[in-house]
């Protein structure tokens, strides 16, 4: 799961150079897109620059639905010199592989967040390790629910039950411990030494790199 | 001189603590080391970056230490390196004479002083302890043959007797034992009762351990780490104790004497005591005297 | 299309010493999300089975759900699937779902699979386009390729000494990344760009766990808010929400349908050639559900006979010419007030005056207004959750007396006790004043809800406010409410204290392709261009023209229809062009379906004509809110696909 945050105002202004074009892409807004605050600055770019068309469509990502939706403004967006991205990672990419001659920039950045692309917005998260530790954790991801994605246990820096790194968190671990204990399944925290095999999620994976 | 063998031979293990400076000069600490703590101690423990601050390296000044005679503990974290470094570390540390290892997960990156770091994390304090034990086997964590002798530590762990969560700890600690810890120092021990009930648990696994002792130095410490840091709480009596008279606190006396009395409390039910001074190591001889070591 | 299926099974030789010590096994297997929709069974449930057979295992069930992350949905299913005598859970999903059961089963639940990862995040669109987000796009410095999933390294400062032949040191088959990035640059002139970059060092902070979940929490609470899923889309009520009502100028001639209403159509009771007066009866109510017509102006009738109708084609309508002078007719004089006025003459005003929902659907008043249950609230509906219309907003606003005064007037016919008025939070004027109007009245209450489409649909509003839920295939009345819109109490405000029938109403002319947006009070049967041309017209020939809100307005082909009872709104916008791509299973319509529907189900079996299957995934309880549309990463138009299925349902397919 993707959420988009604004870049600076300042440096989005030094990226607007000359005939802009501005995209926004909607499709995940109902998971995060900073609507009113990108509307606000564009707002701005477009009294001070020249920004000569905004378009707003969704689900840029998809390189058909992208060319499809930018047909009727290919005039304008041949004649800008800058084309300006307010999208995930995702999408920026997919509009400057598509206009390959431009200068495409991204306004905004990129943050993780629980749950998979197309999920709404979880409070669990998997971190896709490949070797799914569930099995002896009661079912609470160690890799997601401990700040360290330790796999052999808590570390000392729990306080009352709460994270070291943030103190509005549980413990992962004590999670894992308690949810065990109630199933009386205490002894499945009796596994041999964990050690993570960081090559083993993209192993075998067909999209591996 | 490793550690294990003073515990088999029934000594009551005395170390204490050092904190590398934020700089390469180290003349003070081995001054402090070799006023107050040589010949009155069996080994000094040398922390890795703690607090994740970033500072001298551990590994670099046990050498020093061991140069000047004293015999270092070397502390390892997971936080700051792959496996590939802590195995290439824990070689160099062999290659050096080091005898002890003290291995931990770390604090987060983010607690620290450069908080922007990735924290790496690739192994925990289990692992690094297995990793250790192959490492003594001769091969490395990949199975990859060792050349010529494998090196030969002792190996120590950390646990927090009066955590919150002390059965979760027990259960790490049970982990850290399967996976090749011999020894333990525990986090700052306040309170003897708790301790010693942790001990009667603790003693199923047979491992030795070392009561940990954190000098009090007044009572804003302890309310701050009661607040903040994890496995220790002081009790009340103990911040009033602090607060009575703020001359003698202020002056060490009244640290060194709950020190002492916890140390002399728990005694029995341990096999050593570990003094993490923090500065304060001009009193760990008061200490330990008064504790009748 | 690439196949992002986020997991697969366990091996033979992890899975069997999971086995050894648990018997009495239940499976619950995830069907995959991103990838090609196929009916065909997906999940690897039968190799499970087999493993689990080969070690005498007794298996107690299996069951295949979709989207078993989906807590909501998941949670409601599990109670019935799982058999008391399962004592192990094996999952077959990613770890999402593998934690959702975790979490929701009072059982040891246990993971049968292995997250599948992939290096970076894809999109919705299942391409190999990938991001990392690390929270600090650098996509600007290099080109628009990314240096964290293009460079296995992650390198941001250039590339490392290890590409040969411009081939990755990882992987001899995949392009080095700032090979990539550098190519791309030199081809647009930016070499020098590239080489003036500053120093850049990764800051592993930017993704702060403390933001993120605390946004996890803002974005869950904002997707329950009330009832389950719904969506927000952009509201551009700006355009418009500040607009007072104006009384829109006479047009010469006014077509008034004699089918505005849900139920059969009014007959006619004029001829041409008859003068009539405004606010007199021209159309007959035929049956109980259908609706008495009335002129809108004083005139001549002109003609009876089809005219196109905004929805239905050509419908039988009376077209009269305007004498100008609006002489009301006789029968218009006040009913006198509530106190003296039974329910059952209540009834009678309401339905003599042809009052029927404005808000879009044309449901007769009177009928809603006796329930053949016991009734103990009457909701406002003052959400008007649809984006850019502001009608209701204005009516609150400027006539908050006669809202209130129809909503009592609905409490006594009805017999309920409550009267609510929702509103949304994005309408604060109008919740100030209704609040202020209503402070002494006990028993009717402004409750603010949170702004999300579509939360003026009976069944959601009722969900939101009540918190009661109208069973699949009811009516309000089941759970003891009645909802009533805005407009439409003021229109029996009018009809009460007026005398006026319903001849007019307000209507939104808006868009942002509209030249001047307003809120009109206009008369039934005025042409739907005479609205257009007095706003300036639009100002783009690239326009759509609704009748009706963007999310369930219909679309306009022709102008020349009149304006009718359920008209809320006028808009010009920019239109809405795609192509349907395959489904994908993203799982977004499901995800904000408020009937908690699975609408990717409905595109899969339109194309089958499999009705069966229609009727198993309950396409009658849609309600054509078209969320699901909206939000389709592939542009299916699942909406329509819907009216196919519901249509061939009621013909009894």
């Amino acid at each position: 799961m993707l959420i988009t945050q604004l870049k600076q105002k300042d440096a989005i202004e030094t990226l607007a150079k000359g005939k802009t074009v501005i995209i926004n892409c909607h499709g995940c807004k109902e998971v995060y897109f900073p609507e009113e605050e990108a509307a606000e600055l564009q707002k701005e770019l477009s009294a001070r620059g020249d920004v000569t068309e905004i378009i707003t469509r969704d689900y840029i990502c998809n390189p058909d639905n992208l060319c499809f939706q930018l047909q009727k403004f290919m005039d304008k967006i041949n004649a800008a010199d800058t084309v300006l991205v307010f999208s995930c990672g995702v999408g920026v990419q997919t509009v400057a592989a598509f206009l390959e001659n431009k200068r495409v920039f991204a306004g905004c950045d990129t943050c993780p967040l629980p749950g998979f692309q197309g999920v709404t917005p979880l409070e669990f998260d998997c971190g896709q390790c490949g070797e799914c530790y569930l099995n002896y954790t009661g079912g609470i991801c160690p890799i997601t629910a401990c700040s360290k994605s330790l796999v052999n246990g808590q570390c000392g820096g729990s306080k009352n039950g709460k994270c070291e790194v943030d103190k509005n968190m549980e413990c992962g671990w004590e999670r894992i411990y308690r949810k065990l204990e109630k199933l009386n399944k205490l002894d499945t925290l009796k596994f041999q030494t964990k050690v993570r095999d960081y090559a083993k999620p993209f192993k075998d994976s067909q999209n591996a790199d | 001189m490793k550690l294990t063998e003073l515990f088999q031979r029934g000594e009551f293990v005395v170390t204490a603590e050092v904190g590398p400076p934020k700089g390469f000069h180290i003349d003070h600490l081995l001054h402090e080391a070799d006023e107050y703590l040589k010949g009155r101690v069996h080994a000094v423990n040398v922390t890795d970056n703690q607090s994740s601050v970033m500072r001298l390296g551990s590994l670099a000044t046990c050498k020093a230490l061991k140069d000047r005679g004293l015999n270092p503990i070397f502390q390892m974290t997971c936080r700051d390196r792959n496996r590939i470094a802590l195995q290439s570390d824990i070689l160099s540390a062999a290659l050096f004479g080091i005898e002890n290892l003290l291995c931990l997960t770390g604090d987060h990156t983010t607690l620290g002083d450069n908080p922007q770091a990735k924290p790496v994390f690739d192994l925990d304090s289990v692992s690094l302890l297995h990793m250790v034990k192959k490492l003594e086997s001769g091969e490395d964590l990949a199975g990859n043959p060792l050349e010529g002798d494998a090196p030969k530590f002792s190996k120590g762990a950390v646990v927090s007797p009066c955590s919150d969560s002390v059965d979760v700890q027990l259960a790490k600690m049970e982990a850290k034992v399967k996976a090749g810890a011999e020894y333990f120092q525990t986090q700052a021990v306040y309170e003897p009762e708790k301790f010693i009930k942790f001990m009667e648990k603790a003693k199923q696994f047979g491992v030795p351990v070392q009561l940990g002792i954190v000098i009090p130095k007044n009572a804003g410490m302890a309310k701050y780490m009661n607040a903040n840091v994890a496995g220790i709480s002081v009790p009340d009596s103990m911040i009033e104790e602090l607060q009575k008279d703020k001359e003698k606190t202020k002056a060490g006396i009244t640290g060194i004497e709950i020190s002492a009395r916890i140390i002399k409390e728990c005694r029995p039910y341990c096999q050593g005591v570990h003094i993490m001074a923090m500065g304060w190591e001009s009193k760990v001889p008061d200490i330990l005297a008064q504790a009748g070591i | 299309m690439e196949d992002y299926t986020k997991f697969r099974l366990k091996g033979k030789e992890e899975l069997t010493p999971v086995l050894a010590d648990k018997d009495n096994l239940f499976v619950l297997a995830c069907n995959k999300c991103f990838k090609e929709f196929e009916l065909a069974e997906e999940p690897e449930c039968g190799k499970f089975e087999a493993i689990a057979g080969a070690q005498g295992k007794t298996l107690v069930g299996s069951a295949k759900v979709d989207f078993l992350c989906n807590k909501t949905t998941t949670a409601k299913k599990l109670q019935a699937l799982l058999p008391k005598e399962a004592e192990n859970v094996f999952v077959i999903s990613c770890g999402l779902g593998i934690q959702t059961i975790a979490d929701l089963a009072e059982k040891p639940v246990y993971a049968a699979s292995d997250s599948i990862a992939y290096r970076g995040r894809h999109g919705m669109a299942l391409t190999k386009t990938r991001c990392d987000a690390c929270g600090q796009c650098y996509l600007n410095l290099t080109g628009g390729i990314c240096p964290i999933v293009d460079c296995s390294k992650s390198l941001v400062n250039g590339q490392c000494g290890g590409a040969k032949n411009g081939k990755c040191e990882v992987n001899k088959e995949m392009d080095c990344g700032w090979q990539k990035i550098y190519k791309k640059m030199e081809e647009q002139g930016r070499t020098q760009e590239l080489l003036n970059q500053p120093l850049q060092i990764r800051d592993y902070s930017k993704i702060n766990y403390k933001f993120i979940s605390e946004y996890v929490k803002s974005v869950r609470e904002k997707r329950f808010e009330g009832y389950y899923g719904g969506i927000h889309p952009s509201e551009r009520k700006e355009l418009a929400e500040h607009l007072s009502l104006v009384k829109f100028p006479d047009v010469h001639t006014v077509v008034i349908p004699l089918s505005m209403h849900a139920g059969a159509p009014a007959e006619p009771i004029v001829a041409v050639g008859d003068q009539v007066k405004a606010g007199q009866k021209i159309g007959e109510a035929k049956g109980v559900v259908s609706a008495n017509i009335h002129s809108s102006v004083s005139g001549k009738v002109i003609a009876v006979e089809p005219r196109l109708h905004a929805t239905n084609g050509n419908v039988l309508s009376v077209v009269i010419e305007s004498d100008g002078k609006n002489t009301l007719h006789e029968s218009v004089k006040p009913a006198g007030d509530l106190d003296s006025l039974t329910p059952e003459q209540i009834i009678d005003i309401v339905r003599g005056a042809g009052i029927v929902g404005m808000g879009g659907a044309g449901f007769p008043t009177s009928v809603k207004i006796k329930p053949p249950k016991p009734v103990d609230t009457v909701l406002l509906n003052g959400c008007e959750c649809e984006p850019l219309l502001t009608a209701d907003h204005r009516v609150m606003v400027e006539f908050a007396d006669d809202v209130i005064f129809g909503l009592k007037a609905l409490l006594k016919a009805s017999g309920a006790e409550k009267g609510i008025i929702a509103v949304e939070d994005n309408k604060p004027d109008a919740v100030e004043i209704l609040r202020s109007k209503t402070a002494d009245m006990a028993n009717i209450e402004v409750v603010v809800a949170k702004t999300k489409y579509p939360q003026g649909a009976e069944k959601m509003l009722i969900k939101r406010v009540l918190g009661r839920a109208v069973p699949s295939g009811g009516l309000p009345a089941d759970v003891g409410a009645i909802v009533s819109n805005i407009s439409t109490v003021k229109a029996v405000s009018d009809a009460i204290q007026r005398g006026l029938p319903l001849i007019e109403r307000v209507v939104t002319v808006t868009g942002e392709r509209m030249k001047t947006p307003g809120n009109y009070i206009v008369k039934i049967g005025t042409p739907v261009k005479e609205l257009v041309d007095y706003c300036g017209g639009v100002t783009s020939d690239d326009v759509t023209i609704k009748m009706g809100g963007p999310m369930m307005g219909f679309e306009l082909s022709n102008l020349d229809v009149p304006v009718m009872k359920g008209t809320n709104g006028i808009i010009a916008v920019e239109p809405v062009c795609s192509e349907p791509y395959s489904c994908i299973k993203c799982g977004r319509c499901a995800d904000v379906c408020p009937m908690e529907l699975k609408p990717l189900y409905f595109t899969k079996y339109a194309g089958t004509q499999n009705w069966q299957g229609f009727k198993e995934q309950s396409v009658m309880d849609c309600i054509e809110c078209r969320c699901c549309e909206t939000i389709c990463s592939s542009k299916l138009p699942i909406v329509n696909m819907i009216k196919i299925g519901k249509k061939a349902i009621r013909e009894g397919k």
